[in-house]
């Protein structure tokens, strides 16, 4: 367990999350024929759910045009030329075909609420009309041991078919003692592995179901690790983030949908599409780094004219994640949009390592290299080390706090 | 005759276990099997890092956590003779955030657990509307809250998990655009409830005497009714009928209620047992069966949550069907409605009273790190009852964090010869769909019960 979680620290030192974001036009030409060669085989397929998208947006009054806008905007979140919006469409209508079975372990329902909150067409059209949610805790309709025998039923029909969203760490301190399910008490890590086996792919959604998350913050007390850790030999994909981007949840789902495979994944297991390029790379404030004007403290004059919050904080140059584009709650803000910087909290033990009262630059993070490094400017990294300096003495205080990384950085 | 129960659909899960005789139950108890260890991982860190973390303990009620965080921190500054100023506008940010993450959580709680499950007991077609997922009312409920939530993303960065709050004020800094469109989200909200949960104008509702007065409408809440009266949950749900309320606000008023009397809370007097809970590495007791603690006010239960605060706030609709129904189901689920519609007319009037040329926050003249030795205390008023946080200080480092949350005081086990206040409630159900109901009148939270 320990060396796995280490491997995590090490591969976010390294190279990773390098990124294409044009491939050349024959690799979307062969990609396209594929796409509408799986599309074509998944219409053949009897729908799981009688419902059809289609006929949801009539009924529901929700404008074509509106729809189709919300079609080129998660074409551009995967990364895809405009020449695949029809085949995204067409993908969206048919995620009747394709199983989803969500499980809880050690968290806080934070992503399934967020989940709630995805991009228009809202959710419940979208994704419970007309995707396959075969089973999920807080949103189905049965209670008790109904739901039980539902999600045993879920695993056993779509043997080998479902996509399984795993929310939540998994606690293996004291034979898994912290976190138990069901009527047989069966501890959480028998139940991942049980609903793991049969599944076409795992998804992991969210910090503590990828890294561990905050249950495994120092000291973890209760030694709760991510899926990763835990699930072997099947396609894993991890959507980290504190909750993770519901446009993210449903982009792999359509990606899925529209190739049949797992979209490209970073060192990480991350989908390069959404966590290829750092926050900083897309903020709203990034003319400020760049010109050298920052926030040095909550409340003063460039608190108030938004300017960089890297001083104060800010995570964002070490963050790989979509947020500055994607931003939360259908689109309405994010934290660096009302100033209070991002926490890094899609990156691997970001609690202990990331702290908030910590600047980044006295954190002692060693930067990934390569890649999208490669895409801020010369004089946007000269800063960076120069402010370094200026942060280091700041930091000094407040080093005592996770004794667990620094033991690590020491080694 | 024993019997072991699932309940899901709250979040995260519980085991409900009841011994029956004569097709009652004669006991019950309520176990929560989930823990991460909250208080543990806060050891040892530096105080402003708490902002983050509390929020985390629950993904429905972070608002509270981070406001309670803030304040508690606030304290110590209080305790050392330099109290922090806090401008109005920081002051009713807060206020606000925490109102619309209550409004949003009233509403899911009410379409998603209340209604399907209560409209189950009933064969009559017209409650169809109700059934989870596919119902046209649990997709407009679900529509609305996350609608509603908006309105705080647009200054708190996100939701849910935002830490926009801090000692001294808040981070953000709303301009008169932001302050507009959180007053067209709250309108939205405010349309939907008149529409679809009230079926008449607010103007009307706050005339209102008794569940009589929802006869002719044809909202939800005229619904629930009939189907409370059907399945005698005028009558069911009952536990002490004593109240607590830690905090006050625009709305509530602090205090607690003991037959009749009001009085007033002293914080000091809080405290919590674990006498049935587990321990972190311990081996298990016989007696110890859940990860909740039990919380008590001078060695004795409370209820906290939208009951108690329409009780002691003298809210004129529930107090007047408290005196015929008690503390039933029916005055609880309809104390949560009420003062989710009381959070939507008032909080419209708060986003009204934000001055945006006032300063967002001021900056503490002293850092928490030269305090070094201090503790601090703070109480809201969450979702679902009062959260109370406790920290201490020791050479500027987080020595201990104390969470009380309100399903400690409602969800915990019993001590001694003394029931929980719901297993109290639970005691007498006829059916286990009753029990479910009652457990659920209660807003059942799993993560934030054992943190």
């Amino acid at each position: 367990m320990v060396d796995s979680q280490d491997m995590v620290k090490k591969v976010f030192t390294q190279k990773s999350a390098r990124i294409d974001t044009n491939k050349g036009e024959n690799y979307y030409n062969n990609l396209f024929e594929k796409a509408k060669q799986r599309l074509s085989t998944l219409k053949k397929q009897a729908p799981l759910k009688d419902i059809d998208m289609v006929d949801v947006i009539e009924t529901e009054g929700i404008n074509r045009r509106d729809f189709m806008k919300w079609v080129s905007g998660t074409t551009a979140t995967l990364m895809l030329p405009p020449m695949f919006e029809p085949l995204v469409a067409e993908a969206t209508e048919l995620m009747n075909r394709v199983p989803v079975v969500w499980i809880e372990l050690q968290d806080c329902a934070g992503n399934s609420e967020a989940l709630l909150r995805s991009a228009s067409p809202t959710v419940d059209d979208l994704l419970f009309d007309v995707l396959s949610l075969e089973f999920h805790e807080t949103l189905q309709a049965a209670a008790g041991h109904d739901a039980d025998r539902q999600l045993e039923d879920a695993v056993e029909h779509f043997k080998g078919q479902y996509l399984l969203f795993v929310e939540g760490a998994i606690p293996m301190a004291n034979n898994g003692m912290y976190g138990t399910i069901g009527a047989s008490g069966e501890t959480f890590h028998e139940h991942l592995m049980r609903m793991s086996k049969d599944a076409a792919a795992v998804i992991a959604v969210g910090t503590c179901a990828t890294f561990g998350g905050i249950p495994a913050a120092a000291p973890n007390p209760t030694g709760a690790v991510g899926v990763m850790d835990l699930v072997k030999g099947k396609p894993l994909i991890n959507i980290p983030a504190c909750p993770a981007n519901p446009a993210n949840m449903v982009g792999v789902i359509l990606h899925y949908i529209l190739t049949g495979q797992v979209p490209e994944l970073d060192s990480l297991l991350r989908p390069k599409f959404a966590f290829g390029y750092r926050i900083h790379d897309n903020c709203e404030r990034r003319a400020h780094f760049d010109a050298g004007e920052f926030v040095e403290e909550f409340g003063d004059d460039g608190a108030k004219n938004n300017w960089c919050l890297y001083k104060v904080g800010c995570k964002g140059p070490m963050t790989f994640n979509n947020c500055s584009i994607i931003r939360y709650n259908e689109g309405t803000n994010w934290p660096v949009g009302v100033g209070r910087g991002c926490i890094g909290c899609s990156e691997p033990d970001f609690w202990d390592k990331y702290a908030y009262q910590r600047p980044m630059a006295g954190a002692n993070i060693k930067a990934p290299t390569g890649g999208v490094e490669k895409t801020v400017d010369e004089f946007g990294l000269g800063l960076l080390t120069a402010t370094a300096v200026g942060i280091g003495v700041h930091a000094v205080a407040s080093a005592v706090a996770g004794k667990k990384s620094e033991h690590n950085e020491e080694e | 005759m024993k019997t072991l129960n699932i309940v899901e659909r709250i979040e995260g899960e519980a085991k409900l276990v009841c011994n029956w005789e004569d097709e009652k139950i004669t006991d019950a108890q309520i176990q929560f099997l989930n823990f991460r260890g909250f208080e543990y991982i806060l050891k040892d860190k530096p105080a402003l890092d708490a902002l983050v973390y509390t929020p985390r303990i629950c993904g429905i009620c972070g608002q509270a956590h981070l406001k309670a965080t803030a304040q508690a921190l606030e304290n110590i500054y209080e305790s050392v003779n330099e109290p922090l100023y806090i401008t109005d506008k920081a002051k009713l940010l807060r206020e606000i955030g925490l109102n619309i993450e209550i409004i949003d959580s009233h509403i899911k709680w009410f379409y998603l657990f209340i209604m399907p499950d209560i409209a189950k007991l009933s064969k009559d077609e017209k409650y169809l509307k109700y059934e989870a997922i596919k119902g046209e009312s649990w997709r407009k409920g679900t529509y609305a809250a996350s609608e509603s939530i908006k309105a705080l993303a647009v200054f708190a960065g996100q939701w849910p998990h935002t830490s926009y709050m801090l000692p001294g004020g808040v981070m953000s800094d709303p301009t008169l655009f932001d302050i507009m469109t959180m007053q067209n989200y709250m309108d939205q909200t405010l349309h939907f409830i008149e529409k679809e949960l009230i079926g008449d104008e607010i103007e009307n509702y706050f005339n209102f005497n008794n569940i009589s007065d929802f006869d002719s409408l044809n909202g939800a809440l005229s619904d629930f009714i009939k189907l409370c009266l059907e399945n005698d949950f005028h009558n069911l749900g009952k536990s002490y009928n004593s109240h607590i309320v830690l905090s006050k606000n625009y709305l509530f008023e602090s205090g607690r209620i003991e037959i009749k009397n009001r009085q007033s809370v002293d914080l000091s007097l809080v405290k919590e047992e674990d006498i049935n809970s587990f321990k972190m590495n311990e081996p298990r007791r016989d007696n110890e069966y859940t990860w909740a603690k039990t919380a008590l006010y001078n060695d004795k239960p409370y209820e906290t949550g939208p009951l108690s605060r329409a009780l002691i706030s003298n809210r004129k609709l529930i107090k007047n069907m408290h005196k015929e129904y008690n503390d039933s189901v029916l005055t609880r689920v309809m104390a949560r409605m009420d003062e989710l519609i009381y959070l939507v007319f008032i909080t419209k009037k708060l986003i009204k009273q934000v001055d945006i040329s006032q300063d967002s926050f001021i900056p503490p003249k002293l850092s928490l790190k030269d305090i070094g030795t201090a503790t601090g205390i703070s109480a809201v008023e969450a979702a679902r009852g009062s959260l109370l946080h406790k920290v201490t200080l020791e050479n500027s480092i987080i020595k201990n964090y104390d969470v009380i949350t309100p399903s400690v005081w409602n969800l915990g086990p019993g001590i001694n010869e003394k029931y929980g206040i719901a297993q109290k409630a639970i005691i007498g159900a006829n059916s286990l769909e009753k029990a479910y109901i009652i457990l659920r009148s209660f807003d059942v939270c799993s993560v934030c019960t054992t943190h």
